[in-house]
C-alpha cells in the first residue's frame, strides 16, 4: 500500500489493510467493554473475549465474498463485527430489546444474522462443524460460488464430528473451510495433556482437506491464507487452517484467567499481539501515524458506548410506547 | 384414493417428493446401489447421498442445508441409532427455528426404521420415540397404515422443524388405501365405535384395528372405535377427547415402556373431559420395563390377544 498525503483519507481507510485493523479494533474494545458493562452491572451475559485471536476472524471473514456463510465458534465475535454487523446490532442481542432480529432468544455468542452470513454456533462443541458442511454442500448442490466457514477452537479435535465432519468434507470435496484457533489451550488445560502435536494438520490432512498453517497473531497471513483457502475450497479440496495463536484475555469474564503458571507465555504473546503488529505494520508502510491510530481508538471507544446508549435507550423508548 | 403396502407408501412418498422438491437430497449408507437404487437412477448420487457411518454428521449437515433453504431426508439404518445423533437432532436440528427466532428452517426427516421382530437384539430392537417426546419443535409420526405412512411422510416436509419418522418394519406388507389429499397432522379414525376408543399409534395401531375386527367378529354388538395418532407430535387432542367422549371408555396402547411416551399423556388428557363423561377408567397397554432379548420380543410387547382381552374387560 502506498503513503498517501493525508493518513485520514477515505480511499485509504476503504483500503483492505485498514479495514482488517479497523475489525480488529473494533472488536477488541467491545469485548474489553462488555467484559466492563458486565461488571457494572449494564449487561448480564458472560463475555468470551477473543483478545489476542482476533487476526483469525477477521482476516478470514474479510478474505470471503458475498453469499459466503461462517459460524463463529463461542470465541469468534470478530466474525459477526467483520460479517458487518453493526455493534449496535448485536447489543441488541445483549439486551434483549424489541428491535433483536434473533429476540435475544440465543446465547449473545451464538446469535446469527443469516442475511448476513453469520449462521447460528452451537454450544455442542463440534456440532456446527457438520452444520458448516451442511451449508457447503447445499452450496455445492446449488452450483453456487460459495464456501461455508466454521470457527473453532483446538479443544474440538476431541469431538466426534469433528472427525465425522473432517471424513464426510473430505470424500465429497466440500466448498468447506474449517478454521482452527488453535491457542493450546482447553479451557485450563494445556494441550500437552490431550494429545501428542499441538498442530492439527497431521490429523486433518489425511482426510483429504488441503491444510495450512497460519500464524494466527498476523492478520495478514490470516488473510492470504483464507483468500487461498477460499480458491482451493471452491476448486473441489475442503480446508483446514491451523491458526496458532494465544488466548492473552480471560477465558471468560465468569471464569477469569484459568491456566496457572502463564505469566512468561503471556507476556511474549503480549509482543505478538496482532492488533499492535498491524498497527506497527500501518505505521511502517507510511499509511497512519501513531497519532492516528491512538485517535482511531478513542473514535471507536467513543462510538461504542454510545450504541450501548443507544441501544438502552431504544430499549426504555420501546417500552415506553408499547405501555402508552 | 389407491391401494398400497405400507413399505410402498413410504417408497412413493420419497419418489414424490424427490419429484415434486428439487431442492430435496437424501444422505444415508448403502442407499444409492442399495436401498434407494432406483430413485439413485433417477436423480443422481448428488441427490441421493451415501455417506460413511457418521449419523451425528449427517443430521448436523442436513440441518445445515436447511440453513440455505434445502430440505433433506435423512436416512438412519434402524431406530436404535438415533441415541448415536441424539445430539445433532435436539440441539442442531430441533433448536434452529426457535433459536433463530424463526428467521431460519429445518424441514429435515429423519426416518428411524424400527427393526422388531428380525433378531437384531437389545441393541436394534427399540423404538425410542419417548425419548424425545419432551423435546419441544420435534414433530414425531409413527405411521400405522400406508396412508399415514405416505401422507405424514409429505406432510413432515413442509414443515419449518424437524420430524422424526419411526416407519415400523414389522407392518411393511400391510396394505391399505393412501387418500388423494393430506389430512395433515390429525388423528385417524380407522374403526368407527361406539363402546370403546382405542387410542394407539404405529404397529400398535394395527394391533388395535386387528382386535376391533376380531371383537367384531366374535359378537356383532361390539363396535370399537380406533384413533390412530400419526403424529404423536404435536398430537391431535381434539380428535382423541371427542372419541372417548363419544364412547365414554378409553384404551391407550403404547409400543415402548409406559413410564413416558403417548401413552402417560394421553391417559392425563382425559382429566380434561367433563366429570362423568367414562364409562370406565381409562388404562394403558404398554411395552414391558425392560429391553427386549434376542430370542423373541413378543412376550414382552403389546400382542393381539392382549389387546382383544384388556378391550372386553373394559366393555364388560
Amino acid at each position: 500500500m502506498a503513503a498517501t498525503q493525508s493518513n485520514s483519507d477515505r480511499e485509504q481507510r476503504d483500503g483492505i489493510e485498514w479495514r482488517l485493523y479497523q475489525n480488529m479494533l473494533t472488536t477488541r474494545i467491545f469485548e474489553e467493554a462488555l467484559v466492563r458493562w458486565e461488571h457494572e452491572g449494564k449487561i448480564s451475559a458472560q463475555t468470551f473475549p477473543s483478545k489476542g485471536q482476533e487476526a483469525i476472524a477477521v482476516g478470514c471473514c474479510l478474505a470471503l465474498e458475498k453469499g459466503d456463510d461462517v459460524i463463529p465458534s463461542f470465541r469468534t465475535r470478530g466474525a459477526m463485527v467483520a460479517m458487518g454487523v453493526s455493534v449496535a446490532e448485536q447489543l441488541r442481542e445483549f439486551l434483549h430489546t424489541p428491535l433483536a432480529a434473533g429476540d435475544s432468544r440465543d446465547a449473545p455468542h451464538h446469535a446469527s444474522w443469516p442475511e448476513r452470513g453469520v449462521l447460528p454456533g452451537s454450544t455442542m462443541i463440534g456440532g456446527h462443524l457438520a452444520m458448516a458442511a451442511g451449508i457447503a454442500l447445499a452450496n455445492q448442490c446449488d452450483r453456487k460460488f460459495n464456501v461455508g466457514v466454521a470457527f473453532f477452537g483446538d479443544g474440538t479435535l476431541g469431538s466426534g464430528d469433528l472427525h465425522e465432519t473432517l471424513h464426510i468434507a473430505g470424500a465429497w470435496g466440500l466448498p468447506l473451510i474449517l478454521v482452527c484457533e488453535n491457542n493450546g489451550w482447553e479451557m485450563a488445560t494445556p494441550w500437552q495433556k490431550v494429545r501428542k502435536a499441538q498442530s492439527l494438520i497431521p490429523y486433518a490432512e489425511p482426510f483429504g482437506l488441503a491444510a495450512r498453517a497460519v500464524d494466527g497473531n498476523d492478520v495478514l497471513d490470516v488473510y492470504h491464507s483464507a483468500r487461498w483457502a477460499r480458491a482451493t475450497a471452491l476448486a473441489g479440496q475442503p480446508v483446514f487452517l491451523d491458526c496458532v495463536t494465544f488466548r492473552v484475555g480471560l477465558y471468560s469474564s465468569h471464569f477469569g484467567e484459568v491456566r496457572p503458571g502463564i505469566e512468561k507465555e503471556l507476556a511474549a504473546w503480549e509482543e505478538r499481539d496482532p492488533l499492535k503488529r498491524m498497527g506497527d505494520w500501518l505505521i511502517a508502510q507510511g499509511a497512519a501515524s501513531p497519532q492516528d491510530l491512538d485517535r482511531l481508538r478513542q473514535e471507536e471507544e467513543r462510538r461504542i458506548e454510545e450504541s450501548l446508549n443507544e441501544v438502552l435507550a431504544e430499549r426504555t423508548n420501546m417500552a415506553k410506547g408499547a405501555r402508552g | 384414493m389407491t391401494m398400497l403396502s405400507y413399505r410402498d407408501a413410504v417408497g412413493k412418498a420419497l419418489q414424490d417428493s424427490m419429484r415434486d422438491e428439487p431442492r430435496l437430497i437424501i444422505i444415508g449408507q448403502n442407499i444409492a446401489a442399495h436401498a434407494l437404487k432406483p430413485l439413485a437412477e433417477t436423480y443422481g448420487e448428488e441427490r441421493v447421498r451415501d455417506t460413511s457411518i457418521s449419523e451425528s454428521a449427517m443430521v448436523g449437515m442436513a440441518v445445515g442445508a436447511g440453513m440455505k433453504g434445502m430440505k433433506a431426508v435423512v436416512m438412519i439404518a434402524y431406530a436404535d441409532i438415533a441415541s448415536v445423533c441424539h445430539m445433532a437432532i435436539v440441539q442442531s436440528a430441533a433448536k434452529l427455528h426457535y433459536l433463530t427466532n424463526g428467521r431460519l428452517h429445518c424441514p429435515i426427516i429423519i426416518r428411524l426404521p424400527i427393526a422388531r421382530f428380525r433378531g437384531h437384539g437389545p441393541e436394534g430392537n427399540e423404538v425410542g420415540a419417548s425419548w424425545f417426546y419432551n423435546v419441544p419443535d420435534l414433530n414425531i409420526t409413527m405411521p400405522g397404515s400406508a396412508n399415514e405412512a405416505y401422507w405424514n411422510f409429505r406432510d413432515a416436509l413442509q414443515r419449518p422443524t424437524p420430524t422424526l419418522f419411526f416407519e415400523d418394519r414389522s407392518l411393511h406388507a400391510r396394505s391399505g388405501e393412501v387418500a388423494d389429499n393430506n389430512p395433515g397432522a390429525k388423528a385417524q379414525v380407522t374403526r368407527f365405535g361406539e363402546k370403546l376408543s382405542i387410542i394407539a399409534a404405529g404397529r400398535t395401531a394395527a394391533l388395535a384395528e386387528d382386535a376391533a375386527d376380531e371383537l367384531a367378529r366374535r359378537d356383532r354388538r361390539i363396535s370399537v372405535e380406533v384413533v390412530s395418532l400419526g403424529f404423536i407430535k404435536p398430537l391431535d387432542k381434539e380428535t382423541i377427547l371427542k372419541s372417548a367422549a363419544k364412547t365414554g371408555r378409553a384404551l391407550i396402547v403404547q409400543d415402548e415402556p409406559p413410564l413416558a411416551g403417548y401413552a402417560p399423556y394421553v391417559r392425563c388428557l382425559l382429566d380434561e373431559l367433563p366429570a362423568g363423561s367414562l364409562a370406565a377408567p381409562p388404562r394403558i397397554i404398554a411395552g414391558a420395563d425392560q429391553f427386549l432379548p434376542f430370542w423373541d420380543e413378543r412376550p414382552f410387547l403389546p400382542s393381539l390377544e392382549g389387546v382383544v382381552a384388556v378391550a372386553g374387560e373394559m366393555m364388560r
